[in-house]
């Protein structure tokens, strides 16, 4: 699995260095996009499903649930890193400055900021069940938040960001080479997302049923 | 056993009573509170000198200022309860409901007396003119109905959390962000005149009644123990 990861990684990258044409406007710039937009998207999803799991938890109360969340979130906060990075590079090298508050500037660090909050409050709890049940909470709180910043949030402000690629009209406003291999990146930084989520909570599952290993059945 | 009758019973407006008390023998919220907003405020007025501030520049503080202060005041409504040891008993007196609107109450009160401190000083010391007063006081209720609701949920989160203080204003920042950017862009056009009709506020109350609902559910799982 993860060599076929690697070699679909090596392809995609070709692509993008030696297929994709200059995009108008961008030109070569428009590179950064194919590391940009998976990264992204995983940093959303890795929200999505952190708030997913921590229903679950809620609903169950089993601890699996709850490391899901956690792994989930711990990674999203590292692809919302590098989202906000290459963005910033992005928005630097084709409107001129690293930051500007653009809507969608800030969404991305509003996420970050939730991520962060997140992962700090399961640091200051200590009770495994409290910590769980309180961020599960927390969880749920902040992902209320996302309807109003990215449907209510873009309305009010102008933005420069170029529409994204499930925009309103439906369309897709993009070369056929371009798109495919933007759909590569897309699946590709997706699996290594999920390939690094399956390890972080097989890891904690290890690490929880050590000490319970004999005469327990799980 | 825990009242499950309706939650505006007895309890509520005992919860609320209690700590209306509580704060009326000690002054410990309101006075740190009170003072801790005129010192920011001071702060800011003495720095600028006297200078004439942007509206928006001057909604932006007014904001900052409001924000923090309610940071500063609000983080104790159940670390009070837990250092005092008297979270049990709550706990056994009052269903979820009562105690979260009870608290909700309290808090909103505190940060009603803490705004109406605020304002009047903002105006005087700030020099600011404003020109829909109706419209900023609007404001200032709404946004304080959002920050009363996602303030008393997060301070129910950390009762067991260790490094309470700084970590509430982490956990409470990122949930209010989406009202906060509204109030402070509606503040600007109550400052400057240019009012652009009520579909920033609507949001701001769209927002207060979704957090309200949610914090309601979510106080319910924090409660049981």
């Amino acid at each position: 699995m993860k060599v076929v990861l690697a070699l679909w990684m090596a392809a995609v990258a070709y692509g993008v260095f030696f297929l994709v044409p200059p995009a108008e406007g961008l030109g070569y710039l428009v590179r950064i996009a194919f590391f940009h937009i998976p990264v992204a998207w995983v940093s959303v999803l890795a929200f999505f499903q952190s708030a997913l799991e921590a229903f679950r938890y809620l609903r169950t109360r089993e601890p699996r649930h709850d490391w899901r969340s956690s792994a989930a979130a711990a990674l999203g906060l590292g692809f919302c890193l590098l989202a906000t990075g290459s963005g910033a590079v992005f928005a630097k090298l084709t409107w001129g400055a690293y930051w500007n508050w653009d809507p969608r500037q800030t969404t991305i660090f509003v996420l970050l900021l939730i991520y962060g909050a997140y992962l700090a409050l399961r640091a200051s709890l200590e009770e495994a069940e409290l910590r769980a049940r309180i961020s599960a909470v927390y969880a749920l709180l902040s992902f209320l938040t996302v309807p109003f910043l990215v449907f209510v949030l873009p309305r009010f402000y102008y933005s420069l960001h170029p529409e994204p690629l499930l925009n309103s009209t439906g369309r897709l406003q993009m070369e056929p080479g371009m798109l495919v291999v933007l759909l590569a990146a897309v699946g590709g930084v997706t699996a290594i997302y999920w390939q690094l989520w399956r390890w972080q909570v097989g890891r904690q599952e290890r690490q929880y049923e050590m000490p319970l290993r004999e005469g327990v059945n799980r | 056993m825990p009242d499950k009758s309706s939650i505006w019973d007895k309890p509520l407006w005992t919860v609320l009573t209690k700590d209306l008390t509580c704060e009326f023998r000690s002054r410990q919220a309101l006075g740190s509170l009170g003072m801790f907003a005129l010192i920011t405020l001071a702060c800011v007025s003495m720095s600028l000198g006297g200078a004439v501030l942007e509206p928006q520049l001057a909604a932006a503080l007014l904001w900052v200022v409001l924000f923090f202060a309610a940071m500063a005041g609000l983080a104790r409504s159940f670390v009070q309860e837990q250092e005092t040891g008297t979270l049990f008993t709550l706990r056994l007196y009052a269903s979820a409901p009562a105690v979260f609107f009870g608290k909700l109450m309290f808090n909103l009160v505190l940060l009603m007396g803490l705004t109406a401190m605020i304002l009047p000083l903002f105006v005087i010391l700030l020099n600011v003119d404003v020109l829909l007063p109706e419209v900023l006081l609007l404001t200032v209720l709404l946004g304080n109905l959002g920050i009363g609701t996602v303030s008393t949920l997060t301070a129910a989160m950390l009762t067991r959390a260790q490094g309470k203080g700084a970590l509430f204003t982490v956990l409470t920042f990122p949930v209010l962000l989406p009202q906060f950017l509204s109030a402070v862009s509606v503040t600007t056009q109550a400052l400057n005149g240019a009012f652009t009709g009520y579909r920033e506020l609507l949001f701001m109350a769209g927002y207060d009644g979704l957090m309200l609902a949610a914090a309601m559910l979510l106080f319910d799982i924090l409660w049981q123990d």
